[in-house]
């Protein structure tokens, strides 16, 4: 049997053209995966990759016309329509925030039906199925994790639910679709190693579509980066990452590596927020809070609170601004005790507060890009549109929004631009204090290389502190000047960023750092990935 | 494979959806031009009698026929027709005031305030409209019919708009405007503004079409239009006895009803209110 015959997929000469756009958008599109390989098709959004995956789903526009051959397992030239018939079972499996899944419905109920659907199984016994795939994978939780809504649940459970879904069907390819994008470093990095480990076991091709380039250090295998719809170079990720590679790989690789250290700030003078004795309930009705947290953010300076989602950072975070009411302790924000103020007085301080998140849906949908911007100082400051309008054009200048029309709503923003949008309403509103959390989720490479750029710029321009609620270490390392590791909202280590980085002491901190950091024998060199 | 880009925008209508409104506005604005010019373009003044035979079917000389005391059914209805649309928009103008502006208050109120006036108005709710429209003219009189109607039809709208702003208020984006000083006034001023931009053409219409069935049924059953003022229901109502040998009799009245009906609905784009 020939190598070609041995393929689960076959694409030859590839070509989607969408009517009337002037390029194609994917051109001469060209790859062979036998079992067991692993083909990472990077790039940044727009690529091409979308559209491959969408032929390869058999999901393409109606708009979209498609040439050349799509073969899967060792049947002759088919559309992606007619896999069925090639007794190839082919496995699809989503980002957790792809809307795969009904917001209104329980999660693991969903899964049991999909998986039903899929194997043609009575519920009960895709149920079972679902069980033991969970059971089967290292580091997976319980199927119970599962109970619950979409949006309750925390994207690394959701993701484990997909894998265990996809797994269960004992597919002979899987189609990854940014699988481990929105995930916090070190669940992307567990949920990867469960692929690797599954893919030894069962021996399925792996396609995965990625938008950075730390799924190609945990995954391995081929990496096929993108641009404009085409193959700019392929090869293994090590060589790719190396300085023999392509100019735009190189990019793309130095954009995402571990980000040069913050420059220390001078420590301006008196702390803008501190913290004393502080406990939290991650529920309301839980009655176990962490210990006493105390912590100081001078003016001007930069901590990061390193955690895993669940960890209570945001907890702490909403106790600390008077967002939830702490079960004890004190916050003195802007030397005002925060606790003996009215809720309207707490809401007047706040003004002082920005917000950068990496959460699309902070920012109402409905608001033009020229309001969204202008709000901050039309509702504190009572100023009218034209005294606003010379703020509003120097922010969305700063952050390169200014060639988009003022009147287009937020909602037809792409993510990217919806955050730099975040960051030219903090600028506008000259804030004492930035809470930052995971600005860089879902982002390709570049952009996440443009968001530092732009948090760096405006902490260097308009002074704020920064508070950082991440669970990236290299997003720490580039913004922050100290940080606090917590864990199940207890402190675990504590101290100067540059000295955790170098020398953790808890295990914690150092699977954090390994997370984005790798060891030279798992993959990439440390050297490679530091650009 | 998803694209924030690729969302619609809020409040932003599928073609077909679009093309329902302009064909309803187009509609609805050909009826209050009949309506108005009503006066001059009926043939004879309302109430007018034995401006021909009487029960004569349509033909050349009286379009729609005439009625059991010869006044010509074309000219009753244009003169019904003004008084239906007037009262209906009044009601409308009612509804959205009980009913979706407070409902859209009431979901901010404080204290379980709002909960309250939820519950209340669930229980309104849950009685036909008719039968409330019936109640409130028994409590009041005939002449506050339109009233009566658009309170009957408020705590439905009350209930649409509360569970707007509820979700509005929980959003995500509510959160965060909150958490950086953005205070309850400004946060409802903005959610009423875009909410009067993409919901507000549409929830008058709806409004319209509801409470103009319900003035109407009132109207059939001698509750509503005081007489010598005559409104749709009314007319489709004094057919009743001439029915079975003159058709035409309620026959029109009732197919200007209904046109009036599918204009409003086809200007609210088809739209029940309910979002997916």
């Amino acid at each position: 049997m020939s190598e070609a015959d041995a393929a689960v997929l076959s694409i030859a000469d590839l070509t989607i053209i969408r009517a009337g756009a002037p390029l194609p958008e994917l051109e001469r599109f060209s790859l062979q995966l036998n079992p067991g390989q692993t083909a990472i098709v990077l790039g940044e959004t727009g690529c091409g990759k979308e559209a491959l995956f969408r032929a390869l789903c058999g999901a393409s526009r109606p708009d979209e016309r498609i040439s050349g051959a799509i073969r899967f397992g060792s049947l002759g030239p088919a559309l992606p329509q007619d896999r069925q018939g090639s007794g190839l079972r082919v496995a699809y499996l989503p980002c957790v925030d792809q809307g795969v899944l009904s917001p209104s419905a329980d999660v693991l109920s969903q899964f049991v039906r999909i998986l039903a659907r899929r194997l043609g199984l009575p519920r009960a016994s895709a149920r079972e199925e679902l069980r033991l795939a969970l059971g089967r994978i290292e580091g997976a939780p319980p199927v119970a994790a599962l109970r619950g809504r979409p949006g309750s649940l925390d994207p690394g459970v959701l993701a484990w639910g997909f894998l265990a879904v996809t797994l269960a069907q004992s597919p002979d390819l899987v189609l990854a679709d940014h699988a481990l994008s929105q995930l916090s470093p070190m669940q992307a990095r567990n949920i990867a190693g469960a692929i690797i480990a599954a893919q030894k076991q069962l021996g399925f091709a792996l396609l995965y579509a990625a938008r950075g380039t730390l799924a190609t250090t945990w995954l391995g295998g081929r990496v096929l980066v993108m641009r404009a719809g085409k193959i700019v170079e392929e090869g293994p990720a090590e060589r790719l990452a190396s300085s023999h590679a392509h100019a735009y790989t190189q990019m793309l690789y130095k954009s995402a590596t571990v980000q040069s250290p913050v420059q220390k700030h001078t420590i301006r003078g008196e702390p803008i927020l501190q913290v004393r004795g502080l406990r939290f309930a991650a529920k309301k009705s839980e009655r176990n809070t962490a210990d006493g947290i105390t912590l100081d953010l001078r003016r001007g300076a930069s901590l990061a609170i390193v955690g895993e989602p669940g960890s209570g950072r945001r907890e702490l975070m909403r106790a600390m601004l008077g967002l939830d009411k702490p079960a004890a302790g004190r916050t003195i924000f802007d030397s005002v005790d925060i606790g003996i103020l009215s809720r309207s007085m707490v809401s007047r301080l706040r003004r002082r507060v920005a917000f950068i998140t990496g959460d699309d849906d902070v920012l109402d949908p409905r608001m033009t890009v020229r309001d969204t911007v202008e709000e901050p100082l039309r509702a504190h400051l009572n100023l009218s549109r034209e005294h606003v309008a010379g703020y509003r054009e120097a922010a969305l200048k700063r952050v390169g929004l200014n060639s988009i029309p003022g009147e287009r709503t937020v909602a037809m923003l792409s993510s990217f631009d919806r955050r730099r949008l975040q960051i030219a309403r903090a600028i506008v509103s000259v804030p004492r204090l930035a809470v930052i959390e995971e600005p860089q989720r879902g982002l390709g490479p570049l952009e996440q290389s443009v968001m530092i750029d732009l948090l760096k710029d405006f902490r260097a321009q308009e002074g704020p502190a920064f508070l950082i609620l991440t669970a990236n270490f290299a997003l720490a390392r580039a913004l922050a000047d100290d940080a606090m590791v917590l864990k199940d909202r207890h402190v675990v280590e504590r101290g100067s960023l540059a000295e955790l980085v170098r020398a953790p002491q808890d295990a914690y901190t150092r699977r954090l750092i390994e997370a984005v950091v790798p060891r030279p024998e798992e993959g990439l060199s440390q050297a490679v990935l530091q650009g | 494979m998803t694209s924030a880009a690729a969302q619609l925008a809020p409040g932003a209508a599928p073609p077909l959806r679009k093309f329902a409104r302009i064909a309803g506005f187009a509609g609805l604005g050909a009826i209050a031009v009949l309506a108005g010019a009503s006066g001059v373009i009926a043939r004879a003044p309302a109430g007018a009698a034995g401006i021909g035979p009487a029960l004569r079917p349509p033909s050349f000389d009286f379009l729609f026929g005439t009625d059991l005391l010869g006044r010509d059914v074309a000219s009753e209805i244009l003169h019904a027709l003004t008084v239906t649309a007037a009262d209906a928009a009044i009601a409308a103008t009612v509804v959205l005031a009980a009913g979706s502006l407070f409902g859209f208050l009431a979901a901010r109120l404080p204290w379980r305030i709002g909960d309250l006036g939820l519950w209340l108005m669930g229980v309104l709710n849950a009685a036909p409209a008719l039968l409330l429209a019936i109640l409130f003219v028994g409590l009041s009189s005939r002449e506050y019919a339109p009233l009566a109607a658009g309170l009957a039809a408020a705590p439905a709208a009350f209930l649409r708009a509360f569970a707007k702003a509820r979700e509005l208020s929980r959003s995500r984006h509510a959160e965060y405007a909150r958490a950086s000083g953005i205070g309850a006034m400004a946060l409802l001023k903005r959610d009423l503004a875009y909410e009067i931009r993409d919901d507000g053409i549409s929830t008058a219409a709806r409004a319209l079409a509801a409470v103009a069935i319900t003035l109407s049924t009132l109207s059939f059953f001698g509750f509503g239009a005081v007489p010598p003022a005559r409104d749709l229901g009314l007319m489709i109502g004094a057919a009743r006895a001439t029915y079975f040998d003159a058709w035409w009799t309620a026959a029109f009245p009732a197919l200007a009803l209904i046109l009036f009906v599918f204009c409003a609905r086809l200007a609210a784009g088809l739209d029940e209110g309910e979002r997916p």
